[in-house]
This record gives structure tokens, sequence and C-alpha cells, in this order.
């Protein structure tokens, strides 16, 4: 990393590179490591110091994302949007605002406050009414006492007033005669007129004396409840027109209904739709809301976990395996999860008499769609974790790479130190005070005070420091310190402002040389590789630099010499994990822990799916769902390595109550095999059971072959080897059957041949193995 | 100046805004292509959109729990399906954005409809054109003129969309036009008339030098699309035809079922972003290097993976292997298809000839070459009336012409009468007669020094010699040099010194070729940024129907 930006102002040997902790140098591998490592150890010590950092890192990654636009190796989470330029070179087209927009909220608001004002008061009128005429009993009291009741609601329209229906524009005459709406007092002819059935003016205007209740309920608080308009109406009977129309009086009684017109019908209607929906929460919204719940914390956790299983793959010490394989576990469970939950989405109403609307059931399809991408997105990039031994190998190739690299930077330095020390006496001015020649305005003003502050600590630490205004700062802020420590406030303010235009400067350099470095990339395809380093070498000096800048200087902590093994040492390292059947240590350690853990998920699986009606879903969704043969294959079985220990420990009876109920049998296979699969293994159906001509079987029956005495039994070792065998052979049949549904999805068919041959291989490995520990 | 990037930032924007929860997308028929250029729908699918919907869709049921995002063009009739929408709303929110300004009357109707208070936004975001590249948007309206006049019911369809262009990159410009077209004036006036209109929304953070937007027209070059092009994208274009970025390959002899329609977007394929720009040989060989690659990781279809080690290795490269096959059969595909074509149609033969005819003057070459390519039976009764058109552009007024025999020529070969009459149609539309700028014979002593320069370094490659007549205009723009007098400023202000951002907008229409070039200006030119529109993006097909739709306006 060094090679191509050589470090100017070298004190010592020791030479700080790869994601370093500003506050501990702790070495870490990856940034995004750094950058939970120092919301995890030092998120209590300083919180400015951590805002400060956190700001400068974004804005060095941004920068070096939008010039480089490529994900580094070590970058396998990408949580900003990346565009794609079309071609065109992206340093050109500078980050770009939103373009201009203009809200007309305000205005609309204003012009729907007098409307809803209006339809309220218009809605809660005829619900007032509505229940003073519920109010009495309808059936127990004459038509003509009903009617005097009826129109001191509401004063009637005249009937002079309207010769023809304002509905329907019919003439009235005797035979088509007027009718009243109670609730408004116009006039319609019978074929315009409705009735509100007594239950849902009842059902309306219980839910209006609730609402009424209810404090500040929207648009209703005007009305002071349901007895208030009651007295305010009464004195209005005076309007009411005393002639009754003779024909009226032919009317039949309305026991059980309250006449209408079509207008007050459709608003009551309207509101009563309103209410219903207010509390009503569809099936498909609380599964979706799990749905998204899985999803963010896969979202949460895989992150997590690959950093973990990179950083294991490497041979660090960061994190433990075991750790990392719960890790795994749990982010399979959410896959699982989610699986399940778009699945019932998806199937959701498929059973009801009355299908439910095309469109309700594309937005399931839908829904089920996006799920099926995001777990084949992120579950394909989940990546596998080194077996024990293989650990241990990487850890010790990567304590000899460390080693070596360590002796080699030692005798680079030494050389270095050589050349510097002629070099030294060539340019005495660069290293006295770090101004170099292209900083502008270096505040020397300092010393025309006659107060003299000292630039302490500068020196012992430029070697960290290669840019000179990175060294101008810290010298500010040494004198700011020194200055605040002898009370000279009016050398503060001067200070801080210069340390403000400094940062700024320092700022405005590093984008700009940013740009630069994007322009030569460009140019210069071949040098990418060492200016990107660069940047990273930036993007380090900026968070040493935020560190020094505000923390203690007189706490200066020697460089740790193992600091030096950067992301170097890692790329070097083989990461390629090559399978071992010998994981003692391994399942060892995560042996015990493994029985507590399964049966609550077992039982989590277990209750929602009862076998019955499993079945049944089965079936009706292999009939309906298209999507439910591309169901089989993403089916995750993290559990059933559970299974298999439960097996061994409860002994075969109960395990097999366990398979009958587990979730991850293939669907389709239980479809086929019906009730019969229970004691069968889930990983027996569509193999074909011949073992022989299995290229599996040697290799894998060598090792534990040749270890596994059949008296052994009761001996830990050989049992345990098989079984992380196992979860590794699960694995891998995981995996495969994700792409097989992948290959399956995109219709490529000699890839499904090619991949389900290796699933029947693994499978029948797998089965071979287990007739071994049984 | 990003336009591609201006409509996605939107409708991220429109999406964020409106919270968690299950959403659905209601837009019209135009929205709905300007969407679909900028995102795909695994993509808005992340953004939790789940359903799609046409606001005049009849087929809607109530789905109460779902909010609606309305990204709709601010017409009449997208109003008043709003207001029905509104008085019975199938969604419990909605968001309402509006593609353009929409008056404040409308707003008070809609706002007197929402009687249920669903509506929980009302905006404009100035997304009114479709993006097809980072530099090239397109209006995808075809039929903008009647004779050498505005559709009525066009201009302010184009106004509305230069104008959002505009507010979407945040750009107040001074404008220039050809002076040479009525019809660029009356557009430049529109769009300035916007301008003063709404100068609220152009108020913008002024930058040392301003914007330019300019305007051309089509006729002033109507030989560039009657070129065969080279390039992938324009090839694509020309060949397949591209719409929406999406291409049909359904008459594709054999063609997989899966692949009857293809996406070719530069925002999600790597591989076609590398290779817009580039030609067919180029394209050729990157094709081979893919298939390469992919022959690589590809699992060895008889060979067993003998050990878990070879399993696993397998796994782990399962996911960049399916990654490819996808891009790798369907550029196969494409490219595939692209060569079929172009030896079928003997487009090599016809292109060189093209490629003569609009950049070398020797006519009795030319005569003689076209005379013999409209022999061939092979080629094509489109490219031999486009050879004939070429012809008739560019020798039109020569003294020893053989149009009129070319055009008996034309009918010996059994050529329809209606191509031949575009023959006459392209003369009138793009002729000599018409033309603002000197697009063949340079008349000035530095463009003639410049071409000798040209002959005497010979050409790179025949197929690709013509430069589009937008190169040297812009060229000379960038340079300050284009003439007042053929591209006056609207207004009395003129820009002193030299353009930064330009936007170039075509009547009529641009071509796949001309986006190259502003293309490659961009990338030579630091500091300028240049973003080229029109109307349409062309193929010879649609030059044709342009240059015939004019003809019959026009005669009417």
């Amino acid at each position: 990393m060094a090679s191509g930006y050589p470090p100017p102002f070298e004190g010592s040997a020791e030479v700080k590179e790869g994601f370093l902790c500003p506050l501990c140098l702790k070495d870490l591998q990856s940034f995004y490591q750094l950058q939970d490592h120092y919301e995890e150890e030092h998120s209590g010590d300083n919180r400015h110091v951590g805002g400060q950092i956190k700001s400068l890192v974004q804005k060095a990654i941004k920068a070096k994302d939008k010039l480089l636009k490529r994900d580094g190796d070590e970058r396998t989470e990408t949580s900003y949007e990346s565009f794609y330029y079309g071609g065109v070179d992206p340093y050109m087209w500078e980050p770009q605002e939103l373009g201009a927009t203009r809200s007309h909220l305000d205005l609309f608001k204003k012009h729907r406050a007098a409307r809803i004002d209006h339809y309220v008061i218009e809605v809660n009128k005829r619900i007032i009414r509505l229940e003073k005429l519920t109010s009495f009993d309808r059936t127990n009291m004459d038509a003509g006492k009903i009617r005097a009741l009826e129109k001191s609601v509401v004063p009637w329209v005249s009937d002079q007033d309207v010769p023809f229906c304002p509905d329907c524009g019919g003439k009235f005459n005797i035979r088509n005669r007027r009718h009243h709406c109670r609730l408004c007092g116009s006039i319609m002819c019978r074929k315009c007129m409705e009735f509100v059935p007594l239950p849902l003016a009842y059902k309306l205007t219980s839910s209006t004396r609730e609402a009424l209740c209810v404090p500040g309920s929207p648009g209703k608080g005007g009305s002071p409840g349901a007895g208030g308009p009651v007295v305010q109406q009464l004195p209005r009977r005076g309007s009411i027109s005393s002639l009754s129309s003779v024909s009226s009086v032919l009317e039949e009684k309305d026991e059980d209904r309250i006449r209408c017109c079509s207008h007050c019908m459709d608003a009551l209607l309207r509101h009563q739709h309103k209410l219903e929906e207010k509390d009503h929460v569809p099936d498909i919204v609380k599964l979706y809301e799990r749905l998204r719940m899985c999803m963010e914390k896969v979202d949460e956790r895989a992150p997590e976990y690959i950093r973990m299983a990179e950083s294991l793959n490497a041979g660090e010490t960061t994190y433990n395996l075991e750790t990392a394989g719960g890790l795994r576990l749990e982010v399979q469970k959410y896959y699982e999860h989610i699986d399940a939950l778009s699945k019932k989405i998806l199937t959701l109403g498929l059973k009801d008499e009355v299908q439910p609307h095309p469109k309700t059931l594309q937005l399931q399809r839908m829904v089920r769609y996006s799920a099926t991408l995001f777990v084949q997105e992120k579950l394909l990039g989940l990546m596998s974790l080194p077996t024990k031994e293989k650990y241990e190998e990487l850890k010790e190739k990567r304590r000899e790479e460390q080693e070596k690299r360590i002796q080699q930077e030692r005798q680079a330095a030494l050389e270095a130190q050589k050349r510097r020390s002629e070099m030294e006496k060539n340019r005495p001015i660069l290293s006295a005070n770090g101004d170099a020649p292209r900083l502008a305005q270096g505040p020397r003003m300092t010393k025309a005070g006659g107060w003299l502050p000292s630039s302490d600590a500068v020196h012992s630490r430029s070697r960290e420091l290669d840019d000179p205004l990175l060294q101008q700062i810290n010298n500010i802020e040494s004198f700011l310190r020194q200055a605040r420590a002898a009370n000279r406030t009016d050398e503060i303010a001067m200070l801080e402002e210069n340390l403000r235009q400094l940062q700024d400067e320092f700022d405005a350099q590093q984008t700009s040389r940013a740009i630069e470095l994007s322009q030569r990339l460009a140019e210069e395809e071949s040098l990418q590789q060492s200016q990107l380093q660069y940047l990273e070498q930036r993007e380090l000096e900026s968070k040493l630099h935020t560190r020094e800048r505000s923390l203690d200087f007189g706490e200066e902590k020697n460089v740790e010499e193992h600091g030096v093994t950067g992301s170097n040492s890692r790329e070097d390292l083989n990461v390629s994990p090559v399978l071992s059947p010998l994981l003692k240590t391994q399942s060892i350690k995560s042996f015990p822990r493994l029985p507590g853990n399964s049966p609550p998920l077992q039982r989590d699986e277990r209750t929602p799916t009862p076998p019955a009606g499993e079945t049944l879903n089965s079936s009706t969704s292999a009939s309906l769902n298209p999507f439910d043969e591309d169901a089989t294959p993403i089916e995750e079985d993290p559990t059933n390595p559970f299974s298999e220990e439960i097996q061994k420990e409860h002994g075969q009876a109960s395990s097999r109550k366990n398979k009958e109920y587990n979730p991850f049998e293939d669907k389709e296979d239980q479809e086929r095999e019906g009730k019969e699969s229970g004691p069968r293994n889930p990983f027996e159906d569509d193999v074909d059971n011949d073992d022989k001509g299995n290229p599996f079987k040697e290799t894998s029956n060598q090792t534990p072959a040749a270890s596994t005495n059949p008296f052994d039994e009761d001996d830990d070792g050989p049992a345990v080897d098989d079984i992380i065998e196992e979860e590794l052979l699960l694995q891998q049949i995981d995996n495969i059957r994700a792409y097989i549904f992948d290959a399956k999805l995109s219709g490529r068919t000699d890839e499904v041949e090619l991949l389900s041959q290796n699933l029947r291989e693994l499978q029948s490995t797998l089965q071979e193995q287990k007739r071994k520990t049984h | 100046m990003n336009v591609t990037l201006a409509v996605k930032q939107y409708i991220s924007k429109m999406i964020e805004s409106s919270g968690p929860g299950m959403k659905v997308l209601l837009m019209d028929k135009e929205t709905t292509s300007i969407v679909s250029m900028v995102y795909t729908q695994s993509e808005i699918l992340q953004k939790e959109v789940y359903l799609f919907e046409r606001i005049d869709s009849q087929n809607r049921d109530n789905m109460k729990h779902l909010k609606a995002i309305c990204f709709l063009r601010p017409t009449k009739e997208n109003v008043e399906n709003l207001i029905q929408e509104l008085r019975r709303p199938k969604y419990s929110v909605y968001f309402i954005y509006f593609s353009n300004v929409i008056s404040k009357s409308e707003v008070k109707a809609l706002a007197e409809a929402d009687e249920q208070e669903v509506v929980a936004e009302v905006q404009e975001f100035y997304g009114d054109f479709i993006a097809v590249n980072p530099h090239l948007f397109s209006l995808n309206l075809q039929g903008v003129a009647r004779g050498r006049s505005w559709e009525p019911t066009v201009l302010p369809r184009v106004t509305q969309g230069l104008t959002s262009v505009l507010l979407s990159l945040k750009k107040c410009p001074m404008i220039r036009y050809q002076l040479s077209s009525d019809m660029a004036k009356r557009l430049a006036e529109s769009v300035k008339q916007i301008i003063t209109k709404e100068y609220e929304l152009f108020d913008f953070r002024k930058t040392e030098v301003p914007p330019l937007l300019l305007i051309l027209d089509r006729s002033d070059d109507a030989i560039t699309p009657l070129l065969n092009q080279w390039t992938y994208q324009a090839m694509v274009h020309e060949l397949l035809c591209l719409n929406n970025n999406r291409i049909d390959l359904s008459r594709v002899p054999g063609i997989n079922k899966d692949l009857k329609e293809v996406v070719l977007s530069a925002e999600n394929d790597e591989f076609y972003a590398n290779n817009l720009y580039l030609n067919f040989g180029e394209i050729g060989t990157n094709i081979k290097n893919l298939m390469e690659d992919f022959q690589k990781k590809r699992p060895k279809g008889q060979q067993k993976l003998e050990s878990i080690t070879d399993m696993k290795a397998f796994v782990d490269n399962y996911p960049q292997f399916k990654k490819m096959s996808g891009t790798v059969s369907k550029h196969v595909t494409v490219v595939g298809e692209l060569s079929r074509l172009v030896s079928e149609r003997q487009l090599m033969e016809v292109s060189e000839v093209e490629q003569e005819l609009a950049c070398q003057n020797d006519h009795s070459n030319a005569q003689q070459n076209v005379r013999r390519l409209l022999q061939n039976p092979r080629v094509s009764e489109l490219d031999a009336v486009r050879l004939v058109m070429l012809y008739a552009l560019r020798y039109e007024r020569h003294s020893s012409s053989i149009l009129s025999s070319l055009m008996e020529e034309l009918n010996r070969r059994g050529v329809s009468e209606k191509y031949r009459k575009i023959v006459q149609a392209m003369i009138d539309y793009g002729g000599k007669r018409v033309r603002g700028s000197d697009l063949i014979t340079p008349t000035d002593a530095v463009a003639i020094t410049k071409q000798f320069f040209k002959g005497l370094k010979g050409v790179e490659n025949v197929y690709t010699q013509h430069q589009p007549l937008l190169h040297d205009t812009l060229d000379q723009l960038i340079k300050g040099r284009l003439k007042d007098s053929q591209f006056p400023y609207l207004g009395p202000s003129s820009l002193r010194d030299r353009p930064q951002d330009i936007i170039v907008f075509i009547i009529g229409g641009a071509t796949y070729e001309e986006a190259l070039t502003v293309y490659n200006l961009n990338r030579t030119m630091p500091g300028v940024r240049i973003v080229l529109g029109g109307t349409t993006i062309h193929n010879t097909k649609s030059e044709r129907q342009l240059s015939e739709e004019n003809r019959q306006t026009g005669s009417r």
C-alpha cells in the first residue's frame, strides 16, 4: 500500500496503515469493521469526536464512491444507492441535487378545510336526525304520529314548490306521488327513494355517539354532543309547512326503515364505510408487517454476519467462530420466516369461495415476488464460514504473513531512515514548521503578538501527518491550547478563526484532490489500484487527524507494530476455504449449546402449521399458486442440523415426530408421499436411494469410516465429526436448492439438471453418513 | 446535468416521503413510460411499491391498506379522473405529484373532491420527459409539425417537456434558436413565456455563466437520421427499434420465448452501459470476451464435481455465474440478430456508400455506387430508398443529377409508389431550400481547409466518417463562434463567456448518432456539460414518417 505513496515525514520506522481505530489504534480488517468497532468500543468516549470522525469518514467514502464508482472487495454491503452512468464518466456529472419542486399542499388544505367543514356538518346533521328518528318505538305507534314526529325532526319542503322529481325529472301527479326524505326534508319520487334499514341506522348512530364522545375527533369537534342539537333543532319547527299533502296520508307505515333521498343515503353509506375501515386491519397487512420486520432484521444482521465471516475467513481473531455460526443460523431463520410469511400472503384468500379481486391477487404475487428477490439476493451473498480446522490454518497463515511483513517493514524503515537523515538536511524548513509551499496562508501572526507558543508534539507526530495542512491544523491546535492555558482570549479567537479556515481549506483540498485523482484515473487505467490506496490512506489520515485534533495530545500512544498490516495481508491470504471433514473443536464447543437452542425453534415453527393444515395448504397452493414449484428449492434447513442432534439425543421415536412436523420439508414431497413421509428423512425424498456409484460415497466415507468404530458411539469424537460434516452438507444443500430455484425461474434447464444432480449426490452422501452414525 | 438521475431522484423522493407500507403507483400513459425508463420493476419493488396502476383504469379494487402515489401529467383528463378517484377513494392515503405546473383552480377542484381527507401531499415534481441516457432525453412525440409550423396541440406539450427538463436540472437558461426555422422561434418564445410567468420557480442560484438552451430544427440536418449507424445503441434502435429501452425480438427466427422482449437499460446492465457507444466491431470482441469469461465460470456440463471442495467452489461462484448468464444470453441474442440483419441486408456495403454520399464530394463515383447497389437484389427496399434519398439531398442541385433515372431504377425494382413519393417529401422537408446552415458544402475558408486536411489524413473508418451537423454547431457554440445571425438570442442579452451548461433541443427528433456526438463532446471538453433532447429519438423509419407527415399536412 505504501508503494504508491511514500510517507514523507517519518520520524521512526513505524508506519501505520490499514483500518486502524483512531482511538486505540487497533487494526481492523475493513472499513465497516472499523466503524462498528468504533461504535461499540468508543461510543461512550466522546460523542463529539465520534460525530466529527463520522462526518469526515462519510465525506471520504462519498468522495471515493463517487469518484471510483466501484465497490471495494471488502465492501459487500452497499447501502447507498449506486447509479450506473450509462457510459458517461461520472466525474463530469457533479453531484446533483433534487430538481425543482413546488408544493400546493397549503392551498389544497385551505380549500379542503372549507369543504370538509361543510361536508362533516352535513353528515353529522343527518346522523343526529337519524338518531332522533330512531329514538321512539316505531312499531307500536300509528303512522300519523310517526309522521308528526318525523316532521318535527326536519322541515319538509312544501309540495307545491316541487312539481318535478329533482333526481329523475318525472312529473308528480296522483300516480307518481311525492315522497319526503326524512333526513333532509326534500322531495323525490318513489323510484328515487331509498330506505335506511333500522339496524344500519342504529349502527351509525351508536358509532357517532362514541365518536362524539372522543375528545377532539376530527371534524366533529363543533357539535357538542347528541343531546345539544336536539334542543337547537326544536325552535326551527315553526318553519315546517303545516300543510300535509293529501296523498301522503295514504302512505304505508315504515316500521323497520326510514325513507330518505339518494343523496342522504349516499352520504350515510360513505360515512359508514369510513367507520368500518378505521378499525379493520386486513390479514395481508398483519402478515406484511411481520414480513417487513423480518426483512429489517436481516438487513441488520446479514452485514454483521458477512463482516464476521469475512474476518474469520481471513483468519482474524476479532470474532468468535461460534458466534458467527449462531448468527448465521439466526439470519437463516429470518429467511425462513420471510419465505413462510410471503407464501402465506401469496395464498391469502385463495381458499375463499369468492375469489379475491385479480388486483388483490396481483398484489399478493408481487409481495411474494419481492420477498423471493430479497431472499435470493441476500441469501446468495451469505458466505459460508470456515471450518474450525481451516480457521486455525488461516490464523496461522495470517500470523506468518504479519511477521514477514513486519520484518520487511523494519528493513525498509531502516533504509528509509538512512535516506532521510541525508534528505533532512536539504529541507529543514519543511520539517520545522510543516509549512508547505503550496499552502498559501499560513497563519504566522501568532508570532507577532509577542507571546510565542511552541509548536509542541508536532514534530514527533509529523510522521503520521504527511499533509502540510494537517500539520498546520495541528500546530494551531496546540497553539490554541497553550493560548487557552495562558488565558489569551484575543489570540484564542484569532486562532480559532484560523483553525476553521484551515479546516475548510483542508476539506476543499481533499475534494479537489479527489477530483484531480479521478480525472487521472479516467486516463490511466493502470494506476487505478495505487490511487485507490492513496485514497484509502487519505481516509485513514483524516480519521487520524480528527482524533489528534480533538484529543489530548499528551496522550499520544506509540505506534503499534502490528498495525502495519492493512488490508494487504488479507488480500494475500487464500480465502477460499476447503471443507475439512474433521472439526472436532468447533463441534465440541457448539454441541452443548444446541439442544438448548433447537427445541424452541422447532416448536415455534410447528405451532402455526399443523400437519393437516399444512397438507391442505400445500395442495391448494399447488393447484392455484404459480410460485409453488419455485418455492421448494428456496426452503432453508438451518434447523435440520439441530433436529439431527435431537435425533441422537432422544432416540429415533422422538426424532420421527420432529420430522413429521418439520416445516422445512418440501411441500411438494409431502404431497407426493402423503402422510407416509413422516418417518422419512426430509432429504430422502427425490433422492434416488441407490447410493452405488456415488462419487461422494468414497470421499466422505473415508474419514468417518476410518475413525468410526461401531462401538464407539458413546464417545463424542467421531459422532461429532459426522454432525459437523452434516451441517456443512446441509448448508451446501441449502445453497444448491436456492440455485436450482433461481435457475428454474430463469428457465435454464441444463443448469437445473446439473444442480439437481449435485443435490442428489449431496443428499445421498448425507444419508450414507446418517446410516453410519446410527 | 444528468437527466436520468434527475427523474430517478424525483421518483425516489416520492416513494420515500410516503413512508413505510405497501404502495401502489398510480400513473397515466406517459408517466408510466417516464418511470419505466429509470426504474426497473425489481428496483421499485424493493421500495415497497407493489402495484402499478393507470389512473384511467376501471378495473381497480378497493385496497384501503395501500398507499397511493399518484404521478400524473397535469392534463384535464387526469385531473378529472383524479377527482373521481378522490370522491370514492380506493386507497388509504394519496400522495399526488404532478409532472408539471398545475393551475390553482385545478388544485381547488381536487381539494373540494377530497371530502374524506385522503390526500396527504400535492406537489409538482418536474419529471415530464423521458430520460433515455444521462445526457439524452426525448418527449416521445410523433407528428409535431403541420407543414412548416407547429401542430397546435403539440407546442404546449413540447414547451412543458422542455421547461420541466430545465426545472429538474435547476437551470434558468438564456435561449438561442435556429433562425431559419419558424418552429424553433415559436418554441423559444413559448419557453421564455413560461420562464417569465413562473419566475418564482426559475429562481435558482445564479451560476457564473448562465446555462444555455439551444433550439434547433431537424430539417436543418435531414441526412443524419438516414445513415446506418454502427454503435450498439444506435444499431439496436435502427435495426430492432428501441422503444423505452425495450426491444421486440419476437420476429427473430428461432428465438427463445424468454427473450422475445428484452430490456436494454444502461442503468442496470453493466455490459450495455459500457458498450453503448462502442462500434459493432468492438462489441463483437467484447461479446467474445464476455462469452469466454462466462465459459470459464460455467460449470462443466459433464464433468462430475469430485469432492465437496469442488462443489463448494462451484457454489461460491454460482451467484456471479447466474448473473452473468442472463446478461450473456441477452446480448448474444441481440448482437447475433444484429449481425444477421447486417449480413442479410448487406449493410456494410450500403453503409459505405451512404457515408461516401454524406461525406465525400465525388458525384460520378457516388452515382455509380448508388446505381450498383440499387441493382443488387439483396439490398432491401428501405435501404434502396434511403440511398436515393441521400443522393437526392446531397446532389439536389448538381448539374448532372441522375435523380430521375434513379427513381426509375426504384420503380423497376418494384418499390411501391408510397416509398418513391417519400424521396420527394424528403427533399421538401430537408432540402436546400429550407436549410438554415450549410449542411453539405463548406463555404468559408476555415471549413474548406479543415475538410482538406481531413482528406489528407484519410479516414479511419469508412463506416463512421460522417459527423452530424450538430457536432459543428456545438463546437462553434462552445468556442463562442456560433453566428448570432443564424442562431440569435431570444431577448436583448447575450452570452459573453464560453458556455458551460448547454441544453440542446431538436424539434423533429434527435438521433443516437447525435447522442454519441454529445457524449464525446462531454468527454473531451472539460467544464462543458451538454444535454441533448428531441421530440423523439429517430431512426430511418421514423424520419421517413416525419417527412411523410410533413408532406401530407403541408399539401393539405
